[in-house]
């Protein structure tokens, strides 16, 4: 008992072994996997990366002149860098950082936000190639 | 005339917030039957594996099904889906797969002797193990970028590779960790509560283990020879230093002793893995789709986990079946409450180290 006492004396004067998380930030091992990010001026739009994406977390929005938009939700990535190896130009078009992604507010739309881009880009799609099919009959039509 | 009272237990219990009830009939103090319950959750991981994704995203998907044996459910998938491919990973990726299967096994043990600690009102215990234990999630997070869901494993290799700097420091840390293991060990010998409470107390005999087929930790402690690594040659284990650890009793002493001198084991792995890692890509390219049916045997940290995975050419799979040591040890795990005493149930039930998330996928 005597010993006891003795080592919970000695503890008061050891360091804490927990860490006082929000007051001190988390020091993140190096190669921590955070945010994907994306260069515009880079990417070839080939859509291999949203093609590989297990929770289909990028998404390409077809627009009518042809050009293609990128969007990307971090709430719904589960970080793997699948769409990284995927992608004909890593480092420049697509790259993992160690940037860790801050939570969700209501404004982000996280959940109703992105089901609706979802809808939005299957849609764009849809009626992408229904416009391209309907200008290759009447080309073909007028030939 | 004899009178008998049902008490459940679960599905939500101090001792176990997972989702798994037990039913018991007791005669005064003493369990005379008992009846177990494990399905009240359903998540359709195995559906999904089948018509939302396609084969290359699958490994991450059944990662989810279990947070602590994340690397397992992927490895083991991965193997499946290679062995359909006709692919055969090189040295360098059986040996930093191995290497985190281990470290995994190390953690989740560590974890069970916490939960059994703390079911003996050893609180203390209960936290310095969990601390102790950030020992090896530190280097599963260095090395594979998460602390969780690790998706260090992918088809045709791994996704990151051991540089010497992290080599270093799992050497580091796994030196700090055998001596905290050694003073465990000495904890749960020699201290007068854990003894008292735990020998001899929610015995499964041998010939029990062989009829109500136990498997892992919990087999091995009845002394049941019994192990995956031992019976497959998937990886090179027995190079490794792998030996079988057994005890006698099967008891819950004996049960924390086998997870005990298993962590040792696999330390030692660890060491010998990164000390003689070939040289080698860590990424190949697997190409061409499943086609047929693999079976998969992998050592989870709670005995055997089986894969079924059969493909038909196509992208998608056609069948990918899963099953966990935990639902494989229930009738075994229902002999060993019988004879108990009521009050022992929390600590028998935590030393099983049973996996809800698994069983419930």
């Amino acid at each position: 008992m005597f010993r006891s006492m003795l080592e919970a004396f000695k503890n008061l004067f050891k360091p804490v072994r927990t860490h006082p998380y929000p007051a001190e930030d988390i020091v993140l091992p190096s190669g921590y996997r955070g945010l994907i990010e994306y260069g515009i001026d880079a990417c070839i739009f080939c859509d291999k990366c949203e093609k590989v994406c297990p929770p289909g977390a990028i998404l390409f929005y077809q627009h009518e002149s042809g050009e293609k938009e990128y969007r990307y939700n971090p709430w719904l990535c589960i970080y793997c860098g699948e769409c990284v190896r995927a992608c004909p130009k890593p480092e420049e078009a697509l790259w993992q950082s160690e940037i860790k992604q801050r939570p969700a507010v209501v404004e982000d739309g996280a959940n109703e936000g992105w089901f609706a881009w979802e809808e939005a880009c299957k849609k764009s799609r849809e009626e992408y190639a229904a416009a391209k099919k309907a200008a290759k009959t009447q080309n073909k039509s007028e030939e | 005339m004899k009178k008998t009272v049902q008490i459940p237990l679960g599905s939500q219990h101090i001792s176990l917030l997972e989702p798994i009830r037990f039913k018991f009939e007791c005669e005064n103090e003493k369990i005379i039957g008992v009846d177990a319950d494990v399905g009240f959750v359903h998540r359709g991981v195995e559906l999904a594996c089948t018509r939302s994704f396609e084969f290359k995203q699958v490994g991450y998907v059944v990662a989810r099904v279990c947070g602590l044996c994340a690397i397992t459910h992927s490895l083991s998938y991965t193997l499946a889906a290679e062995k359909l491919l006709g692919y055969e990973a090189n040295d360098r990726i059986k040996y930093l797969r191995m290497l985190m299967v281990e470290l995994d096994r190390i953690h989740s043990h560590m974890l069970c002797l916490a939960h059994t600690a703390e079911n003996a009102g050893f609180e203390a215990l209960f936290m310095q193990i969990m601390s102790d234990r950030e020992l090896v999630m530190e280097v599963q997070e260095a090395i594979s970028g998460n602390r969780v869901q690790f998706d260090y494993i992918s088809i045709g290799g791994v996704n990151r590779d051991l540089t010497p700097e992290l080599s270093a420091l799992v050497h580091k840390n796994l030196t700090l960790l055998s001596e905290k293991v050694d003073m465990l060990i000495g904890l749960f010998e020699n201290n007068w509560s854990l003894s008292l409470k735990y020998k001899g107390v929610g015995v499964l005999s041998l010939e029990d283990a062989y009829t109500y087929n136990a498997l892992g930790p919990l087999a091995r402690a009845a002394g049941l020879a019994t192990d995956v690594r031992a019976e497959t040659n998937d990886f090179p284990y027995e190079a490794l230093g792998y030996k079988m650890i057994l005890e006698s009793t099967g008891d819950i002493h004996a049960r924390n002793f086998v997870r005990l001198r298993e962590i040792v084991n696999s330390i030692e792995m660890c060491r010998n893995i990164i000390d003689n890692l070939p040289s080698g890509e860590i990424q190949e390219k697997a190409k061409g789709k499943p086609n047929g049916e693999a079976v998969v045997r992998v050592e989870a940290p709670r005995g055997e986990l089986f894969y079924l995975v059969r493909g038909n050419g196509q992208n998608m799979l056609e069948r990918v079946r899963i099953k966990t040591p935990t639902f494989s040890a229930i009738p075994a795990m229902m002999e060993v409450f019988k004879g108990a005493e009521y009050a022992d149930a929390p600590a028998i039930l935590a030393s099983f180290d049973p996996c809800m998330s698994c069983t419930a996928k």
